[in-house]
């Protein structure tokens, strides 16, 4: 069947000649306009469906309602990075930008990474639930599936390497009734040929003793060994620190604005902090990795933003609710649609993280949150875990996920274009496999820079995987903690009552590899204000350490990006 | 690790921690006083309006004042002060209690007979009330700007809007007016102020600040400094009504919404919470593990620091006579009209005095009678002119009446007075 006309047969019985389908070879082009953005994402979907992956699709339609919002963008403008020539430059700092900078820096390579944020890991990175999958939902023979396994296996090592807390706790996916045993018997055979190790069936009374506050009705189980958590933020913070230990250049609060290409080449990159001449360019751009690839002479594809909302519980809550991770399947009368996985997550912190759902959006960074979101969340996981309440919530965050229409990820060099490698539509499980697409990623770099210079390149001899994290202090034996503060008395003031995090370490998340001198750099890395108080106590503790290590006024001090200062000036200020 | 003895220990130095080590001192102990911060006195350094000290001195005082006149005496007596030092953890080892604390000179270890628990209480957060939107600077508690303000001398918004009507958000409203920031208004979701009628009057009505009752924010908007909340009309359920949200521009909002105890370390020792956050304890403050005291505002919120050092003396005093042994437990089985009432329990193996109870109506009431019967008799009638839940009120029991055996009962009944 021709798979074009066939989805413009599609497009035409849904949407009439409001959307018109163009065949540009390896993709086709959706144009014309729409007036509500599920119809937008309708469209694009159906004519994805229809072409089976043998063409991609670009959705260009425009959606009357909502014009697409402009991103968000640095305040600073300067030519620090004027007529630079870097080796590779990788646009964005998400965990697959950091984990293919540190890839990269294992080569003699001038590599520079731009992120438009004023940190590593601010969009979907840090606002996941942290799971690093074992890949129940996913199709063998999809990049998803691929990487996802090749990253798991990573993460005990790179984790080590890195100085994260990794727990690797197992995942049950539970079911109601024993009706459902001979079903899970028989789907171990399937799970051998995905390549899951390990899986188990689990019976009522086993169930129960691993997980004592399941529902109930739930009385078989399977449990997935590989399953784990990691705190998302901490992973890529900890690549960007590596890499940078080992050379690799972090330059935050850079945004691409543009490129010149021609003869099929990336010629130069144009940045609010002046205009780069890579030799070769990576996009792993996130939500707006499609943008980058239009830029780049070469999009052949479209992100249809997803949002999604965990929220955080209290770590006192935790041993009552579960010890791993778990999930519940066939408990639902009322499914929504847009709801398709999520769990009850023990975070490598201990906390619970409950979450997520998920909510097409035109807005790549609509990162606010929504009554109704958190109720949808906790509705649908008190049906695994009864327990569950709103009560013990500390926080909630909504992320934005970047999947394709394809909903699978993109890891190729351009198409169009030579000298860009994309990383593109990674969303779910792309926390899990950042370690995996990395070494593609930096393969294909790599190979493509061989074929310019007719040489191999050559390794950085000084690379060192190990990364010395910031050491927490209250989790160290009595004599360890004596010890380093009898060197520094500050490891002995304890601004963080609920974390219980000293000055020490506030001051030592100042002076990083990859520093991010904010309230909220900060309690991404030695978390003050991440417990119950959320801040209360220590926030101004913190900004006034801030202050002292910066050299600034309180008035300079930020909580997250330019503008968002703590203070907005003296008592007694005359007002304008 | 260093480890000195003591007889009893007292972790928080505010006016609640100052009060039972000194009383615990009186009464012949040998006293250690742990307080995290660099200087005692808690949160009244912060506290610079007055109206503290009426019952406890006699005076208005400012709330450092307060803290200094305590201070002076703990300073006065041989009590341990160890201030600066974190307890990283604390547990019970044979008949003693242990805790470790952290502070710039090291680790040490201090074991005691007894523990008192004076830890305060911290504020509820925008999430725990459910406020949605953006997360951008400018959205914080109204003690932490009342840090801000009178600690660092900073701040934290020019227009401001403050939600909760809670006694330090009437305050801060005064403050943060005096101190050259616009405040907006004063949104309380319940129909009536949740601070004290004084302070309505003293902190809002004197500087023409508006009270919006049966309001509430439901959404807050702006990336990275606040722009503007979201407000609506709240039913009687406290549950906003759809189609009555109007925005309103302010670049800092300041929440009131009431205040927890800090029980962490309580609940490391195992002891049981009651429904207001704070451990269930008998008359003479001894939670149900043996032991342990908790006062102040750990183990109920109070609105005046008078109370706060009056329950903490009563708790230091029982820690330092407190010696091991059964104890005969009845609880008070208040009505439903209560909506707390602390402590919940009288011992009848260790009854003195006349036992003292704290109580808040769980509505605003006209002049009420509040009956206590011990197995259907009567041994007390109190009237009341007029309850109001954020007015917390005392009554005493006769302890010559209560002869109190493990079955007895004894209820609390509010009924209407003519």
């Amino acid at each position: 069947m021709d798979r074009v006309k066939e989805s413009v047969k599609r497009l035409k019985a849904a949407f009439g000649d409001r959307v018109a389908l163009r065949d540009h070879g390896h993709y086709v082009r959706l144009e014309g306009s729409l007036r509500v953005w599920e119809d937008v994402v309708r469209a694009g979907s159906i004519a994805a469906k229809a072409l089976k992956k043998r063409k991609s699709v670009v959705n260009a339609i425009v959606c009357e309602e909502l014009p697409a919002p402009k991103p968000q963008e640095p305040a600073v403008r300067d030519l620090v990075l004027d007529n630079t020539r870097p080796d590779v430059l990788i646009i964005g700092g998400g965990v697959v930008g950091c984990a293919i900078a540190r890839e990269l820096s294992r080569y003699k390579l001038d590599i520079l990474l731009a992120e438009k944020e004023y940190d590593v890991a601010l969009h979907a990175s840090s606002r996941n639930d942290g799971m690093v999958h074992p890949g129940i939902d996913l199709r063998r023979g999809s990049l998803k599936h691929t990487y996802n396994h090749l990253g798991n296996r990573m993460y005990d090592d790179l984790c080590r390497e890195l100085g994260v807390p990794f727990n690797r706790c197992g995942q049950y996916l539970c079911f109601p009734g024993r009706r459902w045993l001979p079903a899970l018997y028989g789907s171990l055979v399937y799970w051998a040929w995905q390549g899951l190790r390990g899986v188990k069936v689990l019976r009522k009374k086993a169930l129960r003793q691993a997980e004592p506050a399941l529902d109930p009705k739930l009385t078989s189980a399977l449990f997935f060994p590989s399953a784990g958590s990691v705190c998302p933020y901490g992973m890529t913070i900890a690549l960007a620190e590596n890499a940078a230990e080992n050379g690799a250049k972090i330059s935050l609060n850079t945004v691409v604005e543009g490129m010149e290409v021609s003869g099929g080449v990336i010629q130069s990159v144009a940045t609010n902090r002046g205009t780069l001449r890579p030799k070769v360019v990576v996009n792993a751009a996130g939500v707006y990795s499609d943008e980058v690839a239009a830029y780049a002479n070469d999009q052949f594809f479209s992100i249809h933003p997803r949002r999604g909302t965990n929220a955080l519980l209290d770590s006192k809550v935790s041993d009552s609710l579960t010890n791993s991770i778990v999930a519940s399947y066939g408990m639902s009368e009322t499914k929504t649609t847009h709801s398709k996985g999520g769990g009850i997550v023990r975070t490598a912190e201990g906390n619970i993280l409950v979450g997520p759902d998920a909510v097409e959006t035109p807005e790549k960074e609509d990162f606010s949150t929504t009554r109704i979101s958190i109720e949808n969340v906790f509705a649908k996981h008190r049906r695994t875990v009864p327990a569950l309440s709103e009560r013990a919530v500390i926080t909630y965050f909504t992320g934005v996920r970047a999947p394709t229409y394809e909903e699978d990820f993109i890891i190729q060099t351009g198409i169009s274009t030579r000298n860009i490698v994309h990383a593109a539509g990674i969303q779910s499980p792309g926390l899990t496999a950042a370690p995996a697409i990395a070494k593609e990623i930096a393969r294909l770099v790599t190979s493509y820079l061989r074929e310019q210079s007719g040489a191999a390149v050559p390794a950085n001899e000084s690379f060192n995987p190990v990364r010395k994290p910031i050491v927490k202090t209250a989790h160290l034996p009595d004599h360890e903690r004596e010890g380093l503060i009898q060197k520094n008395p500050d490891y002995g003031v304890i601004v963080c009552r609920c974390e219980e995090v000293s000055a020490g370490e506030v001051r030592d998340a100042l002076r990083r590899p990859v520093p991010c001198a904010t309230a909220d750099g900060v309690k991404r890395r030695v978390r003050p204000g991440m417990g119950r108080c959320q801040g209360g106590f220590c926030s101004p503790l913190v900004a006034r350490i801030i202050a002292s290590e910066t050299g600034l006024p309180l008035e300079s001090v930020m909580k997250s990006a330019e503008g968002s200062a703590v203070v907005v000036g003296g008592v007694k200020e005359v007002l304008p | 690790m260093i480890s000195s003895h003591y007889d009893v220990a007292v972790i928080g130095g505010g006016p609640a921690g100052m009060a039972a080590a000194l009383a615990a001192r009186e009464a012949g102990s040998k006293v250690i006083l742990i307080e995290r911060e660099a200087r005692l006195g808690g949160v009244l350094k912060q506290c610079v309006h007055d109206g503290f000290g009426l019952l406890r001195f006699g005076e208005r005082l400012t709330g450092p004042e307060y803290a200094y006149r305590y201070e002076t005496l703990v300073r006065n007596t041989d009590i341990t002060v160890a201030t600066g030092s974190f307890v990283t953890r604390i547990g019970q080892d044979g008949g003693a209690f242990t805790a470790a604390l952290v502070s710039r000179d090291g680790l040490r270890a201090v074991t005691a007979k007894s523990v008192v628990l004076a830890t305060g209480c911290r504020e509820r957060t925008a999430k725990q009330i459910g406020i949605h939107g953006t997360r951008p600077a400018g959205i914080l508690t109204a003690g932490t700007a009342q840090y801000y303000v009178n600690i660092l001398g900073k701040l934290p918004g020019k227009r401001c809007l403050v939600l909760g009507s809670g006694d330090i958000g009437l305050i801060m409203a005064r403050r943060l007016t005096l101190e050259g920031a616009s405040v907006l208004g004063v949104y309380e979701a319940k129909p009536t102020p949740g601070g004290l009628t004084r302070n309505v009057a003293q902190c809002l009505d004197d500087y023409d600040i508006p009270l919006y009752t049966s309001s509430t924010v439901t959404r807050v908007f702006g990336r990275n400094r606040l722009e503007a909340v979201e407000v609506s009309a709240v039913d009687a359920a406290m549950r906003p009504v759809p189609g009555t949200e109007t925005v309103v521009e302010c670049d800092c909002l300041l929440l009131s919404v009431g205040l927890i105890p800090e029980n962490e370390l309580a609940e490391k020792l195992g002891v049981p919470l009651g429904a207001g956050g704070g451990p269930v304890s008998d008359h003479n403050c001894m939670t149900l593990a043996d032991g342990v005291f908790s006062c102040g505002n750990a183990l109920h919120v109070s609105d005046l620091a008078d109370y706060v050092s009056e329950s903490a003396a009563l708790a230091g005093a029982r820690a330092a006579s407190y010696r091991p042994g059964k104890r005969t437990l009845v609880f008070l089985q208040p009505d439903e009209r209560f909506q707390i009432v602390s402590p919940q329990a009288i011992d009848g193996s260790r009854l003195t005095d006349d036992p003292v109870f704290f109580f808040r109506s769980a509505t605003e009431k006209g002049r009420t009678t509040v009956r206590a019967e011990l197995d259907g008799k009567v041994i007390l009638e109190k009237r009341y002119s007029q309850l109001r839940p954020p007015e917390m009120e005392r009554f005493s029991l006769p302890a010559g009446q209560l002869a109190l055996t493990a079955s007895s009962k004894l209820t609390l009944r509010m009924e209407d007075a003519v």
